[in-house]
């Protein structure tokens, strides 16, 4: 017998009804029942009547394994909530989000005729969907179906009060009884679908995701604000970890792009509007002509949109370890250039017709800064995160200088190498064997720049100061011919784009997911998808990457012929509305909500009227209706006051009298 | 079965921040009073007063609205939402029902601590304030009705909230 076999053996044993101790299921007992369940019942506006409740409602109480069920008493939960009018079953399952426990549920559905279901379980977030599955699979509407979370905000929260989680999960799903009685059945909201994508920014990114996507038959409108396609990879050298140049990866990229009949490419062009939703974006992208003077205006619309807009490099401040004071201290972008521009057959690096003999290498410069030992930027934010691509840019670089110029000396000033990547590790052995030499410094003391005193000028003209921790912490002096500051990665400038389309950013201010794990390219906006460096520091391999993965989604959303949201909208119910527009104004979202003619018996008049596709379901136009005519779908105020009624509802007596211990 | 005074207190959470919030204190298995009932909302914003009122005559005692705050992922709807919480603690103060009993804070998705602390406080103020006078919420909630039907431009009578009254 396998392990699944025993639990489900256990569970099932343990469906019987638990037999009553002999003194305590008499006659007594039963009267109290009666009178609890009396109690119970006028506490319910519905069944005051005394007729036969018409819900058939079935609960589930899962075990979670013992997660619940070591502190929860979940027998006692299921006999209980037995009690409340409109509950058909309630059964308790080990696993109810298992195969076993979701057909269960479907299965009843079919055989007892259940119209509502409650599952008290884990967070909705985990399995609200699951069950959402399991309910439709067993012919019922999805949304006639109340997620009950009893393991974090019960078992999990109530440890060493047993009987009060139990308590508390017995109210809890009495009011999702509650809530289910004025559910109505919802569908999900279908939209018309353009298939046309809007890829913002024609780098690396933009171009991947649009060439993708073409090659799935959607049209594409690719829009990049600079002259070229290519963004910052135009200035770029060799790139790691293959060692193609940039240039290469651009022209076969672009290729793919300019060639492709399903991609219109809009060079000097910005997207200067935005609105609409998934399916429906109705964007404007503005171009300017060779003659500057030119302006046109095009308006689009799109089923998505992806965010390719990329990053911007760090920029020292003037003064900045030195940088834009002394000729020798370079941002990396600039020492790529350099290097790139030196002739293969040169065999000494010279610079502003100096030789470089010594090189020094700087990690993390605008990257992992510290408060108190940095400068906030022009922004007033320090770029506290990790930009991940220096480490190994700076040991490609460092590691091409020694095999280019082997007389050419290298150190490399970090406060610890981050070479994470397939391949990447390899730079570093490399870089070691190569001769780079390394100092190890502690972040809240980073190494200093400073100008060489003249008598040692001829040591070379910068000195670089480190506490070096590879050496406990020793005061070390590096004279150095040039200092290569390894900048690292900026949000985009793309405030306008944010506002408008109401994206988040996180703390570190690049384009935020929805989930880093479960939804990585997606955004809150529905339709709205990442792809590359806008989202945060990355490097080609995994910019292509999330790239594809962002052309997936949009095709994928593209797949049916309407697009489907939550139905967790406003609606109005013409019959009550009296079109007063209190709620028009309380509505924050252009068109959501307006006024329109309509007739009513054979008169004209106004009426509220919610466009399902605008409406984003916050509810501030609910609570100032006088006639209560206006709603959100699933949320309805009627049901939350059924909640309340339900958790505040004076519990009935525990079914048997050997239960009889206070449960307040 | 009468025992001391166990106060209900409500929390409405918001499904984008606090909600998740209260998840979080879970998983850390932190351990908060069981008589906290979390309600899971889309925004607190939805709320007409008179439903806070009704928790109050249902025998809720203290009202905990955990909202997003700054994150509040819908437009502006957080600046009303506490315009309206304004409106409801001066009609409680002006009804002698006391405005500890309700408190607007916000809660994010990793604000263990936070909410620990907003419920052991509120858990504090009621037990100090005893249980809510649900005559008098009673009376304040059929005042908040009249106050929103008093809103209606048309003359017309009012089925919808006929029931509430």
């Amino acid at each position: 017998m396998s392990n699944s076999d025993e639990l489900r053996a256990k569970h099932y044993n343990e469906q019987e009804p638990r037999p009553c101790g002999e003194a305590e299921c008499d006659e007594e007992a039963h009267t109290q029942q009666q009178i609890a369940l009396a109690g119970w019942q006028a506490g319910n506006r519905l069944r005051a009547d005394g007729e036969e409740d018409p819900l058939r409602i079935g609960v589930y109480i899962c075990r979670c394994g013992g997660n619940i069920s070591d502190v929860v008493d979940v027998e006692r939960v299921a006999e209980t909530v037995r009690l409340i009018p409109g509950v058909t079953i309630a059964k308790v399952h080990t696993f109810v989000c298992s195969d076993p426990g979701q057909h269960m549920i479907s299965n009843d559905i079919l055989e007892e005729n259940l119209d509502r279901v409650v599952v008290a379980s884990c967070t909705p977030f985990l399995h609200e969907q699951t069950f959402r599955g399991a309910v439709a699979r067993g012919g019922m509407n999805p949304y006639l179906y109340e997620h009950v979370n009893i393991r974090e905000q019960a078992s999990w929260a109530h440890k060493h009060d047993p009987e009060g989680a139990t308590a508390k999960a017995i109210r809890m799903i009495a009011g999702a009884v509650g809530k289910l009685r004025y559910a109505q059945p919802l569908e999900q909201i279908k939209l018309p679908n353009h298939r046309r994508a809007l890829v913002i920014g024609g780098g690396l990114a933009g171009m991947k995701a649009a060439a993708d996507l073409a090659s799935r038959g959607i049209k594409v409108l690719l829009v990049e604000a600079g002259t070229r396609l290519g963004g910052h990879l135009n200035q770029w050298g060799k790139v790691y970890p293959s060692e193609r140049t940039a240039a290469e990866l651009v022209a076969e990229l672009t290729q793919r792009v300019q060639h492709d009949p399903n991609i219109k490419v809009l060079l000097n062009s910005r997207v200067t509007a935005v609105s609409g939703f998934i399916g429906n974006f109705k964007t404007a992208i503005e171009s300017r002509h060779h003659s500057a003077s030119m302006q046109s205006r095009a308006e689009v619309t799109v089923g998505a949109i992806i965010m390719a807009t990329g990053f911007r490099p760090y920029v020292p401040r003037d003064g900045e370890l030195l940088y834009h004071s002394q000729p020798c201290v370079l941002t990396m972008p600039e020492f790529i250039q350099l290097l790139s521009s030196v002739s293969p057959d040169t065999k000494k690096l010279t610079y502003h017709q100096q030789a470089i003999r010594k090189i020094a290498f700087l990690h993390c410069v605008g990257s992992r800064q510290l408060d108190g030992v940095h400068e906030p930027g022009a922004n007033g934010r320090l770029n506290t995160y990790c930009s991940r691509t220096c480490c190994t840019t700076i040991l490609q670089q460092a590691l091409a200088v020694r095999r280019r110029f082997p007389d050419v000396e290298v150190f490399d000033f970090n406060q610890d190498i981050r070479t994470y990547g397939r391949g990447e590790e390899n730079y570093y052995s490399e870089a070691s064997k190569a001769g780079v030499v390394f100092f190890r410094y502690n972040g809240e003391e980073p190494p200093q720049v400073h100008r060489t005193p003249s008598r040692r000028i001829s040591n070379g003209a910068l000195t670089v100061t480190v506490k070096d921790a590879l050496t406990w912490g020793q005061e070390l002096e590096v004279a150095v011919d040039m200092v290569v500051l390894g900048t690292g990665m900026m949000p985009g400038q793309i405030e306008d784009l944010i506002g408008q389309m109401k994206l988040a950013t996180g703390e570190d201010g690049f384009l935020q997911e929805v989930h880093p794990k479960l939804r990585p390219v997606e955004v809150a906006v529905n339709g709205v998808l990442l792809a590359g460096t806008a989202q945060g520091p990355m490097n080609i391999t995994e910019t292509l990457a999330a790239a594809g993965a962002a052309a997936v989604k949009a095709t994928a959303m593209f797949a049916k012929e309407d697009v489907e949201v939550h139905p967790y909208v406003a609606q109005v119910d013409p019959a009550l509305c009296h079109g007063e527009a209190q709620c028009v104004t309380q509505c924050a979202y252009e068109g959501a909500l307006k006024l329109v003619e309509m007739e009513v018996d054979g008169e004209i008049v106004s009426r509220a009227e919610v466009n399902a596709g605008l409406c984003v379901g916050c509810g501030a136009c609910v609570a100032v209706c006088p006639h209560r005519a206006i709603n959100l779908n699933g949320w309805r105020l009627d049901q939350f006051e059924a909640m309340v009624e339900g958790i505040a509802t004076d519990l009935p007596q525990p079914p048997c009298a050997s239960e009889l211990v206070s449960i307040h | 079965m009468t025992g001391p005074f166990v106060p209900k207190i409500l929390v409405l959470a918001t499904e984008k921040c606090a909600y998740p919030g209260a998840d979080a204190v879970g998983k850390a298995h932190q351990e908060y009073p069981s008589n906290v009932y979390i309600l899971r909302v889309p925004s607190p914003v939805l709320f007409p007063e008179d439903f806070y009122l009704g928790c109050y005559n249902q025998g809720i005692d203290g009202i905990l609205i955990a909202a997003c705050g700054s994150d509040c992922p819908y437009h502006g709807a957080y600046e009303r939402l506490a315009a309206r919480i304004d409106a409801l603690t001066s009609h409680l103060s002006a009804g002698g029902l006391e405005i500890e009993r309700i408190r607007l804070t916000a809660i994010c998705t990793v604000c263990i601590k936070a909410f620990l602390k907003e419920v052991a406080q509120m858990s504090d103020n009621l037990h100090r304030l005893g249980p809510v006078n649900r005559a008098l919420a009673e009376q304040l909630h059929r005042e908040s009705v009249q106050r929103l039907r008093a809103t209606a431009r048309s003359p017309q009578f009012v089925p919808a909230l006929q029931g509430a009254l």
